[in-house]
């Protein structure tokens, strides 16, 4: 059942393996990810109102709003964490729908959660191969996994001297680096992070913008939630604003500036 | 001009000691009740009640490893005393009636799988919490047990291949004791070796992160209960061999002799963190106690004051001690 848990090479994923870049220009591109009139309700609060989105395949889409604005819950639909209640999906041209985190995975979709997902009692490398071990039978093929984490932490420049530690005894910013490993490391089609900076240091703040770039430039699909707006110039492509459980605006980055960016957030309001 | 210099890495001695601390400390504490016993009485430290020590400790440790895993998943399961109880009672009945001893045992394995499931859907599927599930089928099993047997005792006769599981000795060391000896071999390999026993820690770290990454989280659940349902029927049977009957009355107490024991291994009923190598020493720790104070001529029930003091005592160290800031030594490596 697991078979498909079984990567050759985990390091291809983040090293510069040779997949042809989609030619990103022309107009009559396919989305790689295409969301319509997606709805979801907690009980009566409306968390979604009708959302339309497309991403396309290398490039890198930046989502901002206000607290609240439905960000990360979208984004969850999309990882199959939630499943919306209207709307539809469509996966290169594919309308499906996902009926959990497992079968998103197995899309190679795979997502940086806010609150990082990790398990604090399991080791660095368990956690980095969380729901796809290395097995031999039914035992856990720790040799391969210790040396294929090792490599995984390397391409990404990470640095965390005991991978047999228990995650609970890392700081913030390397419990961070671990979550952004796992979703990067295993080839993903679509890349989605939600606050992958938040507890970062500056240098490795800067690791995650060149991995958003090395991505991209392989053609996957980077969704990037983020506060700190400066960084969205310097990965992003496009930025789309959401506000209270909607779609306000979609900029090309060469078309706004912080100015911009900052006015579509508050929304309406003026100061 | 400023060095760059790397970190050192912490001592690998200092590590190991901070993250075995707890059964480091119940390893220590179980030394001392040996050696407290052997001092104070002359017949504590004789081969044959040594051997009689692990015999009667061989089915709390057969559940105890089970229910490790159980406390990993954050779960816990009060049913396995009346769990006991039914099984040894079933088997007796059905012996009584003439059916081949293996078929009755893999009969009752089978039924203490059921008998776990059925606990396990409603905790794992239908979401109602571990203790209340249980709490009932401590109820309801040890309801059965007494209506089926009519509070009656049922002797189990002339089967020699069954006694031989409960009194039997190989190679001079009592049949229980081994069988209970590769339960918790099992349940180590299995939590610190395979697929399925970093899923079970997973799911006790934190059940939405195992989901998240694709896990089978509400069967990996529901299966702990299904293997202490497995375990009890087990101890149900060995305690049966043992004693040559079958009894509703059986085990009453056991789940707390079990839970005590796992706790006092440094298993976190919080979920997440557990070791079998703690239970067995926490198993035997209680067991040694249980045997030392009779042998000391100090009143039987006052083992019930000791073993609950002694979970007390556990629980507060674990809370209270050995947080994940402890270490041994109290050498601080970060300014």
């Amino acid at each position: 059942m697991m078979a498909e848990g079984q990567h050759q090479s985990a390091v291809a994923g983040t090293g510069g393996g040779h997949i042809p870049r989609q030619p990103g220009d022309g107009v009559n591109r396919q989305p790689r990810v295409s969301l319509r009139n997606i709805q979801k309700n907690f009980g009566s609060h409306q968390a979604l109102r009708g959302v339309d989105l497309d991403i396309y395949p290398g490039e890198c889409l930046g989502l901002v709003g206000d607290n609240a604005a439905g960000k990360s819950t979208l984004t969850k639909i999309i990882s199959g964490t939630y499943i919306p209640d209207g709307g539809s999906i469509a996966i290169d041209g594919q309308e499906v729908r996902l009926t959990g985190p497992a079968d998103a995975r197995k899309r190679n979709i795979e997502m940086v959660f806010q609150d990082l997902s990790l398990c604090d009692h399991i080791d660095v490398v368990g956690n980095l191969f969380l729901g796809r071990e290395l097995t031999k039978g039914p035992f856990l093929d720790r040799p391969r996994m210790v040396a294929e984490a090792r490599s995984m932490l390397d391409a990404l420049e990470i640095r965390i001297p005991r991978l047999g530690a228990k995650v609970e005894k890392l700081s913030g910013g390397q419990r961070q680096a671990i979550a952004i490993a796992r979703a990067a490391s295993f080839n993903p089609k679509v890349l989605i992070m939600d606050e992958p900076t938040s507890a970062l240091a500056v240098a490795e703040v800067e690791a995650v913008l060149s991995l958003i770039n090395r991505v991209k430039a392989r053609g996957v699909s980077v969704i990037l939630i983020t506060h700190r707006l400066q960084d969205l110039f310097r990965a992003c492509d496009r930025i789309a604003v959401m506000y209270e459980g909607t779609k306000v605006a979609e900029r090309d980055i060469g078309n706004t500036d912080l100015q911009d960016l900052v006015q579509l957030i508050v929304g309406g309001q003026k100061h | 001009m400023t060095a760059y210099t790397e970190r050192a890495a912490g001592s690998p001695i200092a590590d190991f000691l901070s993250e075995h601390a707890q059964v480091l400390s119940i390893a220590v504490f179980f030394v001392a009740c040996l050696i407290f016993f052997s001092v104070t009485t002359d017949t504590f430290l004789t081969l044959g009640n040594i051997l009689n020590v692990i015999r009667q400790a061989a089915p709390i440790l057969v559940v105890a490893v089970a229910m490790t895993l159980v406390i990993i998943t954050g779960g816990i399961d009060l049913s396995v005393g009346s769990q006991v109880a039914l099984v040894n009672a079933v088997a007796a009945m059905i012996l009584a009636l003439g059916y081949p001893w293996p078929v009755v045992v893999l009969g009752m394995l089978a039924f203490g799988a059921l008998l776990g499931m059925a606990q396990g859907w409603f905790v794992a599927y239908q979401g109602i919490p571990a203790f209340i599930v249980t709490l009932a089928g401590l109820s309801i099993l040890r309801g059965f047990a007494l209506y089926l047997t009519q509070g009656y005792s049922i002797p189990i006769k002339d089967v020699p291949g069954f006694f031989a599981i409960g009194r039997g000795e190989l190679l001079s060391i009592p049949v229980p004791a081994l069988i209970a000896l590769g339960v918790a071999l099992l349940g180590y390999g299995v939590i610190a070796y395979t697929k399925y026993g970093r899923q079970v820690v997973a799911v006790g770290s934190s059940l939405e992160a195992a989901r998240r990454v694709g896990m089978p989280s509400k069967w990996i659940v529901a299966s702990v209960y299904m293997i202490s349902g497995i375990a009890s029927a087990l101890a149900g049977l060995l305690i049966a061999a043992r004693l040559g009957s079958g009894s509703s009355n059986a085990a009453v107490g056991f789940e707390l002799q079990v839970i005590a024991a796992v706790v006092l291994g440094g298993t976190s009923l919080m979920g997440g963190r557990g070791s079998i190598l703690g239970t067995v020493l926490g198993t035997l720790t209680i067991a040694v106690i249980g045997n030392g104070l009779i042998l000391m001529h100090i009143s039987p029930f006052f083992t019930q004051i000791v073993t609950g003091a002694i979970i007390l005592v556990a629980i507060w160290l674990n809370t209270k001690i050995f947080t994940t800031n402890f270490r041994f030594g109290g050498k601080k490596v970060r300014g």
